[in-house]
């Protein structure tokens, strides 16, 4: 999968997660840009991306994912 | 050894001196030395528990980490992460209560109230807040399970990260990846005037904020929860108004001796506290205040817990039973409440901490996101922009923290009922200055006191206005900027006030802090 087709799929994850249609998210999108991604909604947002990959983030990478580009590049080394 | 004591003072004066004239290769093992040295201060069974934790920390993450070869499978490691983590904790419990084999059946009884049974019964063995020590040990074998970081090889470099001098006795809590970068610096750091003097100034306002603001509040607040039975009325919201500000002066002013001798070594820790009263909401509270233990209780218990299985699957249960917006909140208010438990038990395993450091805050926690929604729609309408709407709702967070001091302060919860039946109880001592100041508040002890909370609001409220730049939001840095003799002249200052006006000398014993003893 290219990294443009995980950004077209994750964008409808932020949108169903966060209930919002206009959200689209980059390399350099972080949980303070998107109105709602707080510690909490956090987890539904990661276990939601799990699930749309077929994937599991281990503990590690779930709380230390600084930006959507670094959730892109743990998606990309899941999917091997 | 007080982190308020000269002594404490003379130790990292010795411990500057040593650090900075060694080769800097020697530094790791004069810190080292130091820790051990403190916790050996703190007396022989504080030494033989951090000693015996560090190396279950040590064990407890070699064996919870991967294995070169790949042999020690999930499981094993599981297993191992499970084990270290249980003996880590019932160590702490073991030392910490007195009789740990009544536990279960006695903390049903304090339920009830009987705060005198539970005051003989939950004795503390070791006179330190050991609990911060165990979480971050904790916290180390779990990052190693979860991949976080590489389990140490080296054991001293654990047994520093566990015993570290100034952090010991009551956090801020720190993750190893973060203090073991900080310990890198060491080889580096030079001896740096500006350095010293920011520490300086940090320890002089930690002082300040401990000998002559929290210890002079306590007066009133032993007073009054004293004697609930006679202090009726105003007294009870004065006394809990009192002990909010002796709590918040108190235990952040032990973080700023902490941060600034740390700082002075060129070891920077986190900050545990960012003008919580301030707060406009009780989540935006928690955000601000006891910031690393919030930090810890997130990563290491809420998210495990709302990624668990068990709760994977209620949120599928919820959101087809209640739909998919109100649904997803359930395991949330699950693992709430979880967290909020553990929170309380944390500060002291005693009800009345279950109850006013835990339970009530979730149960305003979750209120505040039930009625987000509808709060969302009428904001314009009352103009929640206003700075009047901004006013009441830092008096409103403050208020509700407030309801949960009083059990806090409490001996049980039914000492904290007492106090609450006690507000509308009359025929009690008349509210005037005559009967006030016999807690020993005279008049100048009360101008005191004022003054120090407006310097601390003020320098608080420069701090919380929104700014892009830390350093521009620091007080310290806004003195630096003026000019080091800005800067030393504060300190100064804080030293004559903490001289003059501050609670010590002989014949008086400064209370221990507060979340020391936890």
């Amino acid at each position: 999968m290219t990294r443009e087709e995980i950004y077209g799929k994750l964008n409808e994850v932020f949108q169903d997660v966060f209930d919002d249609e206009d959200i689209t998210v980059n390399d350099a999108t972080v949980a303070s840009d998107v109105d709602g991604w707080d510690s909490l909604e956090h987890i539904n947002l990661i276990v939601a991306v799990e699930r749309c990959f077929g994937i599991k983030f281990t503990m590690g990478e779930t709380t230390g994912l600084k930006n959507v580009g670094e959730m892109v590049d743990k998606i990309i080394a899941h999917l091997g | 050894m007080s982190l308020v004591s000269a002594l404490f003072l003379v130790f990292v004066a010795a411990v500057l001196l040593l650090y900075y004239v060694v080769p800097k290769s020697f530094r790791f093992w004069v810190v080292l030395a130091a820790s051990i040295a403190f916790a050996a201060f703190l007396g022989f069974y504080t030494l033989l528990f951090v000693i015996v934790s560090a190396v279950l920390c040590y064990i407890g993450g070699f064996l919870a980490g991967p294995s070169k070869n790949g042999k020690r499978g999930n499981a094993a490691r599981t297993a191992a992460t499970v084990i270290t983590v249980v003996i880590n904790i019932a160590l702490l419990c073991a030392v910490k209560y007195y009789n740990v084999l009544g536990l279960v059946s006695e903390r049903l009884n304090l339920l009830f109230g009987a705060s005198e049974q539970a005051n003989t019964f939950f004795l503390y063995a070791v006179p330190v807040g050991m609990s911060f020590y165990v979480l971050q040990t904790t916290g180390y074998i779990l990052d190693c399970r979860w991949e976080k970081i590489a389990p140490e090889k080296n054991f001293f470099k654990v047994l520093l990260f566990s015993t570290y001098f100034p952090q010991l006795m009551s956090g801020p809590m720190n993750t190893y990846a973060n203090l073991s970068a900080e310990f890198e610096k060491m080889k580096e750091v030079k001896f740096d005037f500006s350095r010293i003097s920011d520490g300086a100034i940090k320890i002089a306002w930690g002082f300040f904020k401990k000998l002559v603001i929290a210890e002079r509040a306590a007066m009133v607040v032993n007073m009054i929860y004293a004697d609930h039975i006679n202090f009726t009325g105003w007294y009870v919201p004065l006394g809990v108004f009192f002990f909010a500000i002796q709590l918040y002066t108190d235990f952040s002013g032990c973080m700023d001796v902490v941060i600034g001798v740390s700082h002075m070594l060129g070891i920077d820790l986190p900050e545990n506290f960012n003008c919580p009263f301030f707060s406009k909401t009780v989540k935006e509270y928690w955000r601000r205040w006891h910031i690393t233990l919030g930090a810890w209780l997130r990563d290491y218990l809420m998210y495990p817990v709302l990624k668990s299985t068990p709760l994977i699957k209620l949120g599928d249960w919820s959101k087809a039973k209640f739909g998919k917006k109100n649904g997803k909140k359930v395991p949330t208010y699950v693992a709430l409440l979880i967290l909020w438990f553990a929170v309380g038990y944390w500060h002291g395993g005693l009800w009345n901490y279950v109850i006013g450091s835990g339970i009530l805050h979730f149960i305003y926690i979750v209120l505040g996101m039930i009625f987000e929604p509808a709060f969302k729609k009428i904001r314009p309408k009352i103009g929640a922009d206003k700075l009047y709407f901004r006013i009441f709702q830092s008096v409103r967070t403050f208020i509700l923290m407030l309801t949960g001091f009083v059990f806090f302060r409490s001996a049980s919860v039914k000492d904290a009922v007492d106090m609450y039946a006690a507000i509308f109880r009359k025929g009690g001592v008349a509210l005037n200055w005559t009967n006030f100041s016999a807690s020993g508040m005279n008049l100048s002890n009360l101008i005191v006191l004022i003054c120090g909370v407006l310097i601390i609001a003020l320098v608080d409220a420069y701090k919380y206005r929104p700014s892009e730049d830390e350093e521009a939001r620091s007080f310290t840095g806004m003195l630096r900027s003026k000019g080091i003799v800005l800067l030393w002249a504060a300190f100064m200052l804080l030293v004559i006030a903490t001289l003059v006006f501050g609670m010590y000398g002989l014949g008086y014993d400064s209370g221990s802090f507060i979340y020391a003893r936890i």
